[in-house]
């Protein structure tokens, strides 16, 4: 039994070490497949883990390639976006005689709404714009050579307070509307209705409620006028900036909302005429740039239509500035203002032209008749007869103004030389006529003269010590100088408080009877048209009256000899009054590159743009 | 005084600064001869018409009431919000908004001040220190004549004499205005034409814009010069004689590390402020440099306005005015609080 047992025994742990064996075997081998599969797998991973190094620094390398292109692109976009815009300024420079450019000192003051701008250089870029029933003759010596524009005919009744106009037809707006009477009569309308909401505006300062009673429609391309009263200068009315024709879907009947740059006044659409407005930049309150494109869609552009495609306005501070940079070439052509010093320094260049024209503008002396002694004719004449025009014309204008003997200027209907009658610096004249009333040079007249200090008028303070030179060369007069920036002397004005006073005119239209109302114009305040001064009764109100007579008469005839014979009536009566002494009238000039032709300045003051044109 | 009160404290006291500065204004103005009704008829105008334009420019009411409603405009925070500047009132001869026509025209000054001063500092600082360094010699002559005569010399002449040359005669730069009519104006991001043509990736148009800046910044620049060479020339004669210059100078250090790294860090204190209250004034427009180079900016605007009586103008001009001196004031006091404790004593 325990042989058994040990063999038992002996077998189990034959067993137990086979079994043992076999399996320390199996798991060594087992153990040693998963050491391989683990090298295996750890070989992978590294594997893996070197792939995935690769492929982020690939990833990487793509990124940065990916950034670097990108950054490449920008940069190409840029360069060609520079590029872009060398060829699209290269192409303007190439195509510049297409462009005209324009410096001047002007602005638009308000807007360019007919209806209320009122300032020389809106009407200016109004004229460019916007279409008028009638247009002046370009050249005109008179202003009076009307040519048929919106209207093709027109005609008066015999007492010349019913005009009618016979339309142009085939004529469009923009948005292809097609004009006709209908758009006279609300521009018309308009213009009136929007007096009480727009009392700065042209229509209120000319009169338009007061001159037209009303407009009638007769026919699709016909319209009248029917007038308060007889008004012979009415051509000059329609042909003027506050008459353009405007597009009612454009220019509603509304409350002005006297913003700048309102949409309604600035659109392309709102006119006829033979530019449009293509851009109007203004940066706090003036104008930085005003773009005028041709306008394809010109009544005339087949007759006589936009010599220059574009007309770009720079805006330049002062004169001197304007004068280099037309000197510079920074423009082709230079337009109010450059002083007469610098004018006449730049005529005979080589590389800029100068024109010249017929002046409009005018400067008078004007006495405050309330005031002692001027309430007296005799001392308003001794001064006048002291006054030295030439002096003044040659030393402060250096030539390039004239004396001035009648209120209307040389060349147009009416004109005089009436106070050549008093003289210039006519000394003895003004001693005996001084010495009637007293004074000698022992008692010297002894008055304010007055004179705006701030630009408003060219030379102001020159001329101001021209006049007190002259005047006290006399030996009976002595003179002090006031000066006052232009807010403070229109206020001066208002107030009466000067004696003697220096004012000036721009015509709104260029007929006499703009000019020839100025020697009793209320607003210019002299109290000469009052029936009493100071309580007494004004002894030159009858001559007030006559020359109000004549002046009526005037309007209410066409006949030109007849008009002509009145307003010399009226100088003949102004020169024995001296209210208001004409004193100079101004000449016109441009300065251009040599190659910009077209220029005319003629007596309206109008710079017709699309006539202008650089050329050989 | 803790800095956080001595900041309250000096932002608090803007408030009555700007407050009398718009009430001196608003009398002043209404105090002067003329009047923005009359300016606004050239020729005839009816007692009727005069009456409607009164009550159009709000000037029907009692002087109070109009100042009320001034003030009134002022604090309107909605429409700050709205339009992102104060309601400064309409102007009496455009009708435009003034806080509209001021911000409008505020790019261009700040684009003029900011590279005037730059040239000026650099100018200034350069040959203020080079004078210093040789002091009393002939190059020290020659510099402080120089800033004499820049400092000396009318703005509106040397900036004519800059368009002489180089615009008349030599045509390298234009004589005037922001930018050459056949180029764009860039998109507008900040106003400043150099920056908004670079944001926009337009190198053209930067050149043309810098080429329409260079005269006027370098005229304007070089007058400011000659006050920064002067003032940095005093300052760094002073510093150098300091004792630290000296201890620097015996431990061996280099001469440019004395001068530029000791010395001109001490005298460039009272430079900077002085920077700073310049930089404040000619946020309010270089009027001559400006009207020289026909240069659309404030000051213009400002002279533009006082012509016409344009009294909201004005006053929101001077508003502004006043807001930007007090702001760069506030700013280098609290510098100064920050870097000498003893002012907040």
């Amino acid at each position: 039994m325990p042989e058994k047992m040990e063999t038992a025994i002996v077998v189990l742990v034959l067993i137990g070490i086979i079994v043992s064996s076999g399996t320390m075997v199996y798991t060594t081998s087992v153990m040693s497949g998963v050491s391989s599969t683990q090298s295996d797998v750890s070989t992978l991973a590294d594997s893996m883990t070197n792939l995935t190094s690769s492929v982020g620094d690939l990833a990487s390398i793509m990124a940065d390639l990916a950034e670097t292109v990108g950054e490449y692109a920008d940069t190409i976009a840029a360069l060609e976006a520079s590029l872009a815009s060398l060829r699209a300024a290269l192409t303007k420079m190439t195509l510049a005689e297409k462009t005209l450019i324009v410096g001047t000192t002007d602005s638009v003051e308000l807007t360019l709404d007919p209806a209320q701008a009122y300032d020389y250089f809106g009407w200016s870029i109004l004229q460019q714009i916007a279409g008028t029933l009638v247009e002046v003759k370009p050249g005109s010596e008179t202003g009076l050579d009307y040519l048929p524009a919106l209207a093709v005919s027109w005609n008066a009744s015999e007492d010349l307070d019913v005009w009618d106009f016979n339309l142009r037809q085939g004529v469009i707006f923009w948005d292809g509307t097609e004009f006709n009477a209908t758009h006279v009569k609300y521009s018309f309308d308009r213009a009136i209705e929007l007096i009480p909401s727009i009392p700065e505006g042209a229509p209120a300062g000319l009169g338009y409620d007061s001159i037209i009673n009303s407009t009638e429609v007769l026919d699709t391309y016909k319209v009248r006028f029917h007038l308060n009263d007889p008004f012979s200068p009415f051509l000059g009315i329609a042909s003027c900036r506050a008459s353009a024709i405007v597009n009612p879907e454009y220019a509603p009947i509304a409350q002005v909302n006297y913003t700048a740059g309102d949409p309604r006044a600035s659109t392309p659409v709102a006119f006829v005429g033979p530019y449009f407005l293509s851009e109007w930049k203004r940066v706090a309150g003036r104008d930085i740039e005003i773009k005028l494109d041709a306008n394809p869609f010109y009544w005339n552009a087949t007759g006589e239509p936009a010599k220059t495609e574009h007309v770009i306005f720079r805006f330049y501070s002062d004169a001197p500035t304007l004068r280099l940079a037309v000197e510079a070439g920074d423009v082709d052509m230079a337009f109010r203002h450059i002083s007469p010093t610098d004018v006449l320094d730049l005529e005979g260049k080589p590389n800029v032209k100068v024109w010249w024209g017929t002046g409009a503008f005018i400067q008078y002396l004007c006495f405050q008749c309330a005031h002692e002694p001027f309430n007296d004719t005799r001392v308003r004449r001794a001064v006048t007869a002291a006054l030295d025009r030439p002096t003044v014309c040659s030393t402060v204008f250096l030539n390039l103004s004239e004396p001035l003997y009648s209120l209307i200027p040389p060349g147009m209907l009416g004109h005089t030389e009436a106070f050549q009658k008093l003289g210039d610096a006519n000394y003895t004249l003004t001693k005996s006529l001084l010495a009637e009333v007293g004074y000698n040079e022992a008692n010297k007249l002894k008055f304010d003269l007055w004179y705006e200090s701030s630009g408003h008028y060219p030379m102001s303070a020159e001329q101001a010590l021209v006049y007190k030179q002259a005047f006290e060369a006399s030996g009976v007069m002595d003179v002090t100088l006031v000066s006052r920036d232009w807010a403070a002397y229109k206020k001066a004005r208002d107030d009466e408080i000067m004696d003697v006073y220096v004012y000036g005119w721009y015509p709104d239209y260029v007929d006499p009877d703009d000019y020839s109302f100025l020697y009793w114009a209320s607003w210019i305040h002299t109290n000469y048209y009052n029936e009493t001064l100071n309580g007494l009764p004004n002894p030159s109100y009858s001559a007030y009256l006559q020359q109000v007579v004549f002046f009526d008469e005037a309007r209410s005839t066409t006949n030109t000899t007849l008009r002509d014979q009145l307003y010399a009536q009226i100088d003949d009566i102004a020169v024995e009054q001296c209210s208001v002494v004409p004193i100079y009238v101004s000449t016109a000039w441009a300065v251009t590159k040599p190659d910009v032709f077209g220029i005319v300045l003629d007596i309206t003051q109008d710079m017709r743009y699309w006539l202008i044109y650089i050329g050989e | 005084m803790g800095l956080r009160s001595y900041i309250i404290t000096r932002i608090l006291l803007t408030i009555p600064t700007l407050l009398l500065l718009l009430s001196m204004v608003f009398l002043v103005m209404r105090v002067l001869p003329g009047d923005p009704v009359s300016l606004h008829f050239e020729k005839k105008a009816t007692p009727e018409q005069m009456e409607a334009m009164r009550r159009v420019l709000g000037m029907d009411k009692p002087l109070w009431a109009q100042y009320v409603d001034y003030l009134g405009g002022l604090v309107n925070i909605e429409y700050l919000l709205e339009h992102g500047y104060p309601n400064l009132g309409k102007s009496m001869q455009t009708f435009e908004e003034v806080g509209g026509q001021i911000f409008s025209a505020f790019p261009a000054t700040l684009e003029l001040a900011i590279y005037s001063m730059i040239i000026a500092s650099i100018i200034g600082i350069l040959l203020g220190v080079t004078s210093s360094k040789s002091y009393n010699s002939i190059l020290d002559h020659l510099i402080r004549g120089f800033g004499t005569v820049t400092y000396a010399v009318p703005i509106f002449l040397l900036g004519m004499i800059f368009q002489l040359i180089f615009g008349v005669y030599l045509r390298w730069l234009p004589t005037g205005l922001r930018l050459n009519p056949a180029v764009d104006a860039p998109a507008t991001l900040t106003g400043l034409y150099t920056l908004d043509s670079l944001l926009e990736g337009n190198l053209f148009k930067f050149f043309e814009s810098s080429k329409a800046l260079l005269l006027p910044s370098l005229t304007l620049g070089l007058i400011l010069s000659g006050m920064f060479i002067r003032m940095t020339r005093t300052n760094m004669l002073e510093t150098l004689r300091l004792d630290f210059v000296t201890a620097a100078k015996a431990r061996g250090l280099k001469e440019s590390t004395v001068t530029y790294g000791y010395a001109l860090r001490n005298a460039l204190l009272p430079i900077v402020t002085m920077i700073g209250l310049q930089f404040a004034i000619l946020l309010g427009g270089a009027i001559l440099t400006e009207t020289t180079f026909s240069w659309p900016g404030l000051g213009r605007y400002v002279v533009d306005r006082i012509n016409f009586r344009d009294y909201t103008a004005i006053q929101g001009a001077v508003v502004m005015f006043g807001l930007f001196v007090t702001l760069v004031s506030l700013v280098v006091d609290i510098l100064y609080a920050y870097l000498d404790p003893r002012i907040r004593l």
